[in-house]
């Protein structure tokens, strides 16, 4: 026989103004396999219709279900009730705005992310449709492949002390953005653009290193070496423009 | 970052990459000076004599007399260098602490502790620093018989392993921030941190203990 499992889940309909925050429980009778992404779709179907949440994947590819749970952020669908205690606390991310209850809206902020860090490959080549695309160093493809891989769940962002406490801090997930153009041969922006980008305290000088980012990622991306190896590398464009002088 | 900002590409900050630049040099500077003082002094832990000898060396050299308050100058330089990312508004105090328990996570918990800890060593190495350096020569005499006069003991017994704590999580913060060290090193890292931070704690408490046993 399954644990019985107590789910406490934050409950709030910005839009409602009867709505008052608060928390919620409900019991569920743990199956096999379990996640988080089955046990809220069951409290859903059985217990309360109007629980908000946000699903599309549920395979850790789409980042849309990310939420705090028992305090950590992280993603429902890749959270196995197995791994956590009888006693399950829900919240919605910080950082974001709150659609209602788990639901947050991540869109907006991503959009504005990739306005902010110019998110496209910056080139004056002409493209020609007909033209073979250019080959490119299967290393080079990998490292980028590997920063590619962010879901942007926002979880790093709402796990980052320094973006709890500036809102205007890029987080992680933009610095990782821009990282991945860095080392992008297509992309002809120059280091001192990049550094018109990120740095400031905004961007890579106001991250403080606390790492949470790296030991909440989903897709285990590799934040810490990248966000160190930005650091370097805008640090040096600072000491040369200033000794050029 | 706050979603609804204007569309504009961040500020430039050299004046950002400077000043975290210099709170690097600044930090490793300074925790250099604390394994470099600590392991000095505890050469009471020897013979007197040895600690008498080196501390009259740094004399006649004026490293004490000219190296002290340049190092106190470089102390506070430091302090006001890290203080750009500390929360001394309430509300960010708040915030940072919700955060903190929320998440549960070591090295934000340990962020908490370097921050708290600054606001202690501020005031208290500045006592040390004014009492040892006002008082000179110095010799192990004398600092036997200050730490064995009024509450100094307890002054120190507090002091010697925050400093030990501060200096060390600062050492682990810069090898992750900067990138000597990588993911896959970082618990290797955390041990080194952790074993520095336990044979320092154990050479000053060992030294206070030395000075308050020494006959004045």
């Amino acid at each position: 026989m399954g644990r019985q499992l107590k789910f406490k889940i934050f409950r709030f309909n910005p839009q409602n103004p009867e709505s008052v925050p608060r928390m919620e429980v409900f019991s569920l009778d743990e199956t096999d396999s379990m996640t988080l992404f089955i046990a809220l779709n069951r409290i859903r179907e059985e217990q309360d219709g109007s629980l908000q949440f946000e699903f599309c994947c549920r395979a850790g590819i789409c980042g849309s279900c990310a939420m705090v749970i028992n305090g950590r952020p992280g993603l429902a669908c890749h959270t196995k009730t197995k791994d956590l205690p009888d006693e399950i606390t829900l919240t919605p991310l910080p950082v974001f705005e709150l659609v209602g209850d788990l639901s947050v809206d991540t869109g907006s902020w991503f959009r504005e992310m990739y306005n902010k860090v110019e998110s496209w490959v910056h080139t004056d080549k002409v493209f020609d449709p007909n033209a073979i695309e250019d080959p490119m160093d299967n290393a080079i493809a990998e490292e980028i492949y590997e920063l590619d891989r962010c879901v942007e769940c926002g979880s790093c962002v709402a796990a980052c002390g320094t973006a709890r406490l500036r809102d205007d801090f890029m987080g992680a997930t933009a610095l990782n953005r821009l990282g991945r153009f860095v080392i992008d041969p297509r992309d002809k922006r120059t280091d001192e653009q990049y550094f018109e980008v990120i740095g400031s305290d905004e961007g890579i000088f106001g991250c403080m290193g606390l790492l949470a980012c790296e030991d909440v990622c989903p897709k285990n991306l590799p934040l810490m070496n990248q966000l160190s190896y930005l650091r370097r590398k805008m640090g040096v464009v600072a000491l040369k423009q200033i000794f050029k002088k | 970052m706050s979603f609804d900002l204007p569309v504009t590409a961040a500020k430039s900050g050299k004046t950002d990459a400077i000043l975290d630049w210099l709170q690097m040099i600044s930090g490793v500077a300074l925790i250099i000076f604390v394994f470099m003082h600590m392991t000095l002094v505890s050469s009471v832990l020897i013979n007197p004599g040895i600690m008498d000898a080196i501390a009259h060396t740094y004399e006649a050299n004026y490293m004490a007399q000219v190296g002290g308050p340049l190092l106190f100058l470089l102390f506070l330089f430091h302090f006001y260098l890290a203080a750009r990312k500390i929360p001394f508004r309430l509300e960010g105090q708040k915030t940072i602490w919700a955060h903190a328990k929320m998440l549960n996570h070591r090295d934000t918990w340990l962020w908490i502790v370097q921050a708290a800890s600054a606001m202690i060593i501020l005031i208290m190495g500045s006592i040390h620093m004014w009492a040892v350096l006002s008082d000179l020569p110095i010799t192990a005499a004398r600092s036997a018989a200050r730490m064995q006069s009024g509450p100094w003991v307890y002054f120190y017994l507090l002091l010697a392993p925050l400093v030990v704590l501060h200096v060390v999580a600062g050492l682990y913060r810069i090898a992750v921030k900067w990138g000597v060290a990588k993911d896959y090193s970082r618990e290797k890292l955390n041990k080194i941190a952790i074993g520095l931070g336990i044979a320092f704690i154990v050479i000053g408490l060992a030294t206070i203990v030395r000075f308050m046993t020494l006959a004045v």
